[in-house]
């Protein structure tokens, strides 16, 4: 990484002065809007999450709130069922990022090597349609396709296999969240994966195949080591949004059957619109964020900076 | 199968070029058939059963063959708003992607090449604006939007969805950026061309598949948000998504009408992904050869 290097100008007039004020600066003109919005987007929502964890009862009133302590991060592990959707949402969370990745990044280095220019533009808009769906209509369409009576692919089951198909939504509810999530979220890892792949110079890979590297060693040692920031990227990026997966799994199962389903993020719904519990929810959400920052935090710092960052 | 040239030892056993080449092609086209099936199954039985009737929709065994009507696409026109939010949405969603990335490009590049104080740090936190669930996010900007008069406003609604995908555009631009030689803006300075000259006429070229693909996911981002629309908006600035949830009756659903507006909402995505497709390959090209 270089540092600013001043540009020289003659220019003495005052729109030439106005120029290199502009220059001169560029770093942080480039980055004051986005530190302007994140301030905005990131502190309020954090410190007012933190003030509703920390008071007895949400009070339109800031300075009449009665300050509670820890209680409601005692209450949301004691009777909140906040520890139980830890371990489901990490499940899930685990699960369906190594089939996105997986999945993505082969469907990317085979549609990157289709010959012909028109069948390869076919796959690429096709495989990031799934992504348009928009999760309600996701759950939605999954509950109509999965139901045991009226749904096709329990009936395409039944009556083409010697297999009696499950109760999708009742017997492996987690199963059915991590493939439906794994069908609507696999193009986001493709399109990423694609762009990066299509970023690797041409001649470094026709350099590889000249030698005669077989094609999973051109992978190994040359296409991935050169993607790898895009892959570090995708990965964390869809990591931190599976953490907050929450359409699918409201519209499919509303996180039952039970609690079988009930992720982080629909226990905080719950407790908040159901059992009318602000302050436990926000306590929920502040063991969350710090789970979720802290987790970023060892993910960066053990992969991060190997060769992906400097 | 090591099929390094150079080795004898699997030479007789190696298949000719011919022969492989065809092979790889064949397990090339299988996967991504087998692939485009599981894309399109779900997306076929969505849009049949828009233009099943009512009563036909999920009758078993299904009716593979069926006499298509336009009768729920008419329904929906009819029910009044559902036209006007479809254009709020493309408004909002189409103003909130260009802000994005006017905001998020040039701070990604800034990140990339100069040595910014605490970088991993500020790196984290713009991440961070992710990590907290939009529900518990949404009570506090439900609070600032009533103070500042942002409540059911179409800026409002802009700067939601502007501050959903803010990390996301950040994060993956300063990867492109990373990916793209420095000696590039190097040379042009050398021809006497100033920063920002560097930036916008070298830079931002080569990175063109990086911000096609983050528009596009950015814009899918921004369409197909729910929660923010549900609860920082009543009137003025309804999402079409909202229109998609509000067929989920608490009793029923009405299945052949949402199957009609969730239909109708991937349509914009693919006629934009459609559109973008052409600049993406030809953006991709010109990436490459800027490298070589």
């Amino acid at each position: 990484m270089s540092t600013p290097t001043k540009t020289e100008t003659t220019n003495d007039t005052a729109l030439g002065s106005l120029r290199d004020v502009w220059n001169d600066y560029l770093p942080y003109w480039f980055m004051a809007p986005m530190v302007l919005v994140m301030v905005m987007i990131t502190f309020f929502p954090g410190a007012y999450d933190l003030y509703l964890a920390l008071i007895e009862e949400a009070t339109l009133n800031v300075f009449q709130a009665d300050f509670a302590g820890l209680a409601n991060f005692r209450t949301a592990f004691t009777r909140g069922g906040a520890f139980h959707s830890f371990v489901v949402t990490i499940t899930v969370v685990v699960s369906a990022l190594f089939l996105e990745t997986l999945l993505g990044f082969v469907l990317a280095a085979l549609v990157a090597g289709v010959e012909s220019e028109r069948t390869k533009s076919f796959y690429r808009v096709l495989f990031i349609v799934p992504m348009a769906v928009a999760p309600v209509s996701m759950a939605t369409i999954g509950r109509i396709m999965l139901n045991s009576e009226i749904g096709v692919i329990p009936f395409v089951i039944n009556t083409m296999t010697p297999f009696a198909a499950p109760n999708f939504l009742s017997d492996i509810p987690l199963l059915t969240v991590i493939l439906l999530d794994t069908w609507n979220w696999t193009p986001f890892m493709f399109i990423i994966f694609y762009a990066g792949l299509s970023s690797v110079p041409d001649t470094l890979v026709e350099a590889s195949r000249v030698d005669g590297a077989p094609l999973w060693r051109r992978y190994v040692h040359v296409i991935i080591p050169y993607m790898k920031p895009v892959v570090f990227v995708a990965t964390l990026i869809r990591l931190i949004d599976l953490f907050r997966t929450f359409g699918v799994v409201y519209g499919l199962t509303q996180g039952g059957p039970g609690t079988a389903t009930q992720l982080v993020s629909i226990n905080i719904y719950e407790q908040m619109f159901i059992n009318n519990q602000i302050t436990v929810a926000a306590a929920i959400a502040i063991v969350y964020l710090v789970v979720v920052v802290a987790l970023c935090n060892i993910i960066i710092a053990k992969v991060g900076f190997e060769g992906v960052w400097d | 199968m090591a099929t390094q040239d150079s080795s004898p030892v699997d030479s007789s056993q190696r298949l000719d070029k011919d022969t492989r080449e065809k092979l790889v092609t064949a397990v090339r086209h299988t996967i991504l058939l087998t692939w485009s099936f599981v894309v399109l199954f779900p997306l076929y039985w969505l849009v049949s059963m828009s233009l099943k009737p009512p009563g036909q929709a999920n009758s078993l065994p299904p009716d593979w063959i069926f006499l298509p009507t336009v009768y729920n696409y008419i329904q929906l026109v009819q029910q009044g708003d559902f036209l006007a939010a479809f254009a709020n949405s493309l408004f909002m969603v189409s103003a909130s992607v260009i802000l994005v990335l006017l905001i998020g490009v040039p701070a990604a590049y800034v990140l990339s090449r100069y040595d910014i104080p605490m970088e991993r740090d500020v790196l984290v936190w713009i991440l961070s604006s992710r990590m907290l669930p939009p529900i518990a996010v949404v009570i506090p900007f439900f609070v600032i939007f009533q103070s500042l008069n942002l409540f059911d406003t179409r800026i409002g609604m802009i700067l939601m969805y502007v501050s959903i995908n803010l990390s996301l555009v950040v994060w993956v631009m300063k990867a492109f950026f990373d990916g793209i030689p420095e000696t590039l803006e190097e040379a042009a300075r050398v021809d006497g061309a100033t920063q920002f000259q560097g930036f916008r006429k070298v830079v931002l070229p080569a990175a063109k598949p990086g911000i096609f693909s983050v528009a596009i996911i950015s814009f899918i981002f921004a369409w197909i948000e729910l929660l923010f629309g549900l609860v920082l908006t009543s009137f003025k600035a309804v999402p079409v998504t909202l229109f998609v949830y509000s067929f989920i009756g608490s009793r029923s659903i009405e299945w052949s009408m949402l199957a009609a507006a969730s239909t109708a909402m991937i349509v914009p995505i693919v006629v934009f992904l459609i559109a973008v497709n052409k600049y993406l390959a030809a953006g991709l090209s010109f990436g490459v050869v800027i490298k070589e």
